[in-house]
């Protein structure tokens, strides 16, 4: 029977509550500590990255988690990075500063259930590039396959990968995606380069996302932000002139404040010779389907 | 009015009486000590909540969902009992495995409680007899909870003492289907709808339930100072039943967030709507409104009102009952009349708010 492979649990801060950080890594623990009971994970880590402008713990306020890490066999590391890098720099950050056989992508205030762990490490065979997690309560909406799992991209809000596939394809494009689309990107790549990408619902994760008493799902002007400056960055870089100019004409039509600073954050990109170069000039693998990248059950 | 002033119906009713300038001082110095007796109910050592989650065991992923949502809960001043109702030997493992895998700091307030036999409403009365908090929710094995429902129900409590208390729930579907790795799973198929009232209105609850079973946080004092317990010779419908009675009693608070989603099952995926024929619910809504029919009933402030503008509007439809056969229009006026009766609905409602604001 071959070790069980080693585990990095890796996730940005940015201004989150150190007891919720808490209480995620108790989870995590906790589904880690079964995971490894049935042989699928062996040495663990912790990894977070603080992107605060003021750090979330000192010394004295982790010792805590630290603790409870260490009843289940991990090790905890905190790294102060003392700017914003955003999700995409500061996991590939991260990245580094492990050498584990599988990364664990962790939204920092998530809550994995106990099986979570045990689940996607089954899942993360040979050929899957990445499994996502599906998040509680309110799930992801995009179409998988039956059976298999197979999907467009899979989000990571939680969702493990090989770090041998991570460093084939050269991690997130942190060059291109600060907040959003990231794990677009990145799913796209592992498919091109011919793994799969997984969705395995029976690994679950809560991520505290609420609704309005309507049922709507508001979105701050940085939410509104980041993702209108990704969508036009990732119809770039997947070969997607057309639509990038589409989407360009609806934000303008829009005038929403936020989504016409993305348009000059791109346009400054294109003078500056700062886009990505585009690549799947065939529309293998890139999706972009009623201003989503898959096709949606709902 | 705001939740900081509210208290239960039949508070209320005792105060209306016990105030009056002329009432006999024997009865308001009785009336004062039942107020009393009940305002005395509250018991701050006790947890917040007491979560009952009923299970057959029939669906563990959807059970292992609906204990996450409860171990993320932002407010954890609460208990869970577990009540695993008469289910298969197999399917009972399961259910302990599911609750032996827990998170141990989670765990420590989660019990597992058999209960064998019986219909609907006997695990529930367990339940009851069981429950610590101050409140009592009722949380079934395959709904879903946004991490702010202990939280808002918390919030909503205070200076709303022994009210019900009220949040709104949307709905989502879901069929079964199996995962990969052959777990027997579900897939959702649409997005969360806020389709049920988020405020509540009492009389139209008497016609039927527009308030799934988690919108609802019941006060301690409903079970164990004024004696109510679940119907257990109903086949379906206990929770209709709790609410109405409850609410008639102690009146309802609202909580102003969506704090939960009901999963409507679909493609073959059992839920009491499937599993129980129509004579089956059509006795059990008799039932329920028969008990409520036999007795005296209080209604809120308010409802004074709508049951005037209720009646006016009956009237005014039994001057053209002439147009009725049985029950149905005659035809072809009844297709006029669907046409035309959104719009006088409209206007009805459009007099009678000129009728209020010039009655201001």
């Amino acid at each position: 029977m071959s070790e069980p492979r080693s585990l990095s649990v890796q996730s940005v801060l940015y201004g989150n509550a150190a007891e919720h950080i808490m209480t995620a890594g108790s989870a995590i623990s906790h589904s880690v500590g079964l995971a490894r009971a049935e042989g699928l994970v062996g040495d663990w880590a912790l990894v977070l990255g603080d992107c605060s402008p003021t750090q979330v713990f000192t010394d004295d306020s982790i010792a805590p988690l630290r603790s409870v890490i260490e009843s289940h066999g991990g090790r905890l590391e905190y790294v102060v990075f003392g700017e914003n890098l955003g999700s995409a720099a500061g996991h590939n950050a991260l990245a580094k500063r492990s050498d584990s056989d599988m990364m664990l992508i962790l939204n920092p205030d998530a809550q994995v259930s106990p099986d979570a762990l045990s689940v996607l490490a089954r899942g993360l065979t040979s050929d899957v590039g990445i499994v996502e997690a599906r998040q509680v309560p309110f799930e992801h909406p995009k179409e998988y396959e039956k059976h298999t799992g197979n999907t467009s991209w899979a989000s990571t809000a939680c969702a493990l990968t090989s770090r041998t596939i991570f460093n084939r394809v050269g991690g997130f494009d942190s060059d291109t995606f600060f907040l959003y689309c990231d794990d677009v990107d990145y799913s796209w790549q592992l498919r091109l380069a011919g793994y799969r990408v997984v969705y395995e619902p029976a690994a679950t994760v809560f991520h505290d996302k609420r609704l309005t008493i309507d049922g709507d799902w508001p979105a701050s002007p940085a939410e509104v932000y980041y993702s209108a400056e990704a969508a036009i960055l990732i119809a770039h870089k997947y070969s997607r002139p057309d639509l990038v100019k589409k989407t360009i004409q609806q934000f303008r039509k829009q005038g929403d404040p936020a989504v016409l600073k993305a348009i000059a954050e791109y346009e400054s990109r294109k003078l500056d010779d700062r886009l990505p170069t585009p690549v799947d000039a065939n529309h293998k693998v890139g999706a972009f389907i009623k201003g989503n990248y898959a096709v949606h059950r709902f | 009015m705001k939740s900081n002033s509210q208290n239960s119906t039949f508070v209320d009713m005792i105060n209306v009486v016990a105030t009056r300038e002329l009432v006999d001082p024997d009865l308001a110095k009785h009336l004062a000590a039942v107020e009393a007796l009940l305002r005395a109910e509250k018991d701050n050592d006790r947890p917040f909540l007491t979560v009952l989650l009923r299970t057959q065991g029939r669906r563990l992923e959807p059970l292992k969902d609906a204990l996450l949502c409860l171990a993320a809960q932002t407010q954890q001043d609460f208990e869970v009992i577990v009540l695993e109702h008469d289910a298969a030997p197999d399917d009972a493992e399961r259910v302990k495995e599911v609750v032996a895998r827990l998170e141990p700091g989670f765990a420590q307030r989660v019990s597992l409680v058999e209960v064998e036999g019986g219909l609907r409403a006997k695990p529930l009365n367990v339940g009851i007899q069981a429950a610590n908090g101050q409140y009592v929710a009722v949380f079934d094995d395959d709904d879903l909870l946004f991490a702010n429902w202990v939280e808002e129900f918390h919030h909503a409590s205070i200076g709303a003492e022994g009210r019900m208390l009220r949040a709104v729930v949307a709905n989502q579907s879901v069929s079964p289907e199996v995962w990969p790795q052959d777990h027997d799973g579900f897939r959702t198929s649409s997005w969360p709808k806020a389709e049920f009232p988020t405020t509540f209105n009492q009389l139209n609850h008497l016609v039927v339930n527009h308030s799934p079973f988690m919108s609802w946080a019941f006060p301690r004092s409903l079970f164990f100072t004024f004696g109510l317990r679940f119907d257990e010779e109903l086949t379906v419908c206990e929770d209709w039943d709790m609410i109405l009675r409850g609410s008639l009693l102690c009146g309802v608070t609202e909580v102003p967030a969506l704090t939960s989603i009901y999963r409507r099952w679909q493609d073959g995926g059992a839920s009491s709507y499937s599993a129980h024929s129509l004579e089956s619910w059509k006795a059990s809504e008799q039932r329920v409104i028969d008990r409520i029919n036999n007795g005296p009933i209080m209604l809120p402030a308010g409802a004074m009102y709508q049951l005037r503008d209720l009646l006016i509007f009956t009237e005014a439809l039994n001057g053209y009952r002439f147009l009725f056969k049985g029950h149905r229009l005659r035809q072809p006026l009844g297709l006029a009349w669907e046409m035309m009766s959104p719009a006088v609905s409209l206007a009805v409602r459009a007099r009678n708010r000129v009728r209020r604001l010039r009655a201001r």
